[in-house]
């Protein structure tokens, strides 16, 4: 298998596994090893980052969503250069969201403070029909509480935030956006995400190891 | 008693109804009496016993997720079929399947085994809940298995980044 077709396969490995868990179908279904493979990759594939080593690694994607003051938010040029965690979810999942959420907030608490002022934490709904701004904004208070950055939270129309799924390479959500990717994409200072993270019950500590390593620190 | 006897049969049950869920079973205050198996709702003596169970407090004030690891200390595989919640109108298993979460039929405990529902690989999600939902509150669920018949669960309700309760093994 050529190099670039290798490539192509571990992708489409990882975009399966992390499709999230959130989404709720109503249906039963055949049971599955994808929760214990993913347990396995999400620890220490790559000796450098405790999270999922993403190879190659994404650059920071460009894409132009609107944030809960119902400003046009620049992704990629208004996060650029800061250590960013980006999470598309919504705000009714009632699992593997405000678990993953919760985990990110516990993770920076655990930082230097220096790490913990330079780091952006975006939310992207999936849900365009019911997250709306107010919606967002309100949960997204339930998390950031004492942190210097409050956390972004995004919306925009179906084609956008498709359009935004596709420049961060994660899996297009489905089920009206609650069968979603529950990847935690981080950009570092350089503007690519080396590390994502997936939910376990290690994910704090694991964004609590990797974030300063992508971080400017003096 | 007069005042009673005027009020329509139904009403009175309905009233009786939500008296129940708001005070009994949302608060975790049901009578102790009033189940066979609720000596120990924490982690009830028996066949098969529950640990580390909590309800992470919803951030959006719409449903909540129950979490809770089940140990079967008999040599026979058992389900757990349904479960009902005090804190809500609706409650459903849901378990991880093919990378989403869905609606399950039961959740097999093996013999001499465990189960575990965990962020990412199942929960009991609550829907229609009768009222807010704060740490400190406890919620109530009556759990039942296909073998063991049913049990009481009392599970706490933690704030929404407060780390998660450890199961312990029987």
């Amino acid at each position: 298998m050529s190099r670039p077709r290798a490539a192509a396969a571990v992708l489409a490995v990882l975009a399966v596994l992390s499709v999230a868990g959130c989404g709720s179908d109503g249906s039963t279904g055949p049971s599955s090893t994808a929760t214990e493979v993913r347990g396995e990759l999400n620890d220490h594939t790559d000796s450098t980052y405790q999270g999922l080593a993403l190879t190659p690694p994404r650059p920071r994607p460009q894409f132009t969503l609107t944030d809960t003051a119902g400003r046009e938010f620049r992704f990629g040029a208004e996060t650029a250069g800061k250590p960013t965690l980006l999470f598309f979810g919504y705000t009714t999942c009632p699992d593997v969201c405000p678990t993953t959420l919760a985990d990110i907030a516990n993770g920076l608490r655990q930082v230097p403070e220096e790490v913990r002022k330079q780091t952006q934490v975006v939310f992207v709904t999936t849900d365009v029909k019911r997250d709306t701004a107010a919606v967002i904004k309100s949960y997204l208070a339930k998390f950031d509480p004492g942190l210097p950055n409050r956390f972004i939270g995004l919306r925009g129309t179906q084609s956008e935030i498709d359009a935004a799924q596709v420049a961060a390479h994660v899996t297009l959500a489905e089920d009206e956006g609650r069968t979603h990717s529950s990847q935690v994409l981080l950009y570092g200072t350089d503007d690519y995400a080396r590390v994502a993270f997936l939910q376990s019950n290690n994910e704090a500590a694991q964004v609590a190891h990797d974030l300063p390593l992508v971080a400017d620190i003096k | 008693m007069d005042a009673v006897k005027r009020l329509p049969l139904p009403l009175v049950a309905a009233v009786l109804l939500i008296v129940a869920g708001l005070a009994g079973l949302v608060r975790g205050a049901i009578p102790q009496a009033a189940g066979t198996d609720a000596a120990a709702p924490a982690v009830p003596r028996g066949p098969i016993v529950v640990s580390g169970a909590y309800v992470r407090e919803p951030a959006n004030g719409i449903n909540a997720a129950a979490y809770f690891t089940i140990y079967n200390t008999t040599g026979v595989a058992d389900v757990l079929t349904t479960v009902q919640s005090g804190a809500g109108a609706q409650a459903s298993l849901h378990v991880e399947s093919s990378g989403a979460m869905r609606n399950s039929a039961g959740l097999s405990i093996p013999a001499q085994g465990s189960a575990a529902l965990s962020p990412g690989k199942g929960h009991v999600m609550i829907e229609k809940l009768y009222g807010p939902l704060k740490p400190g509150q406890s919620v109530n669920f009556q759990l039942t298995f296909a073998k063991a018949g049913q049990l009481l669960l009392t599970a706490p309700v933690i704030a929404v980044t407060a780390p998660a309760p450890i199961a312990v093994a029987p």
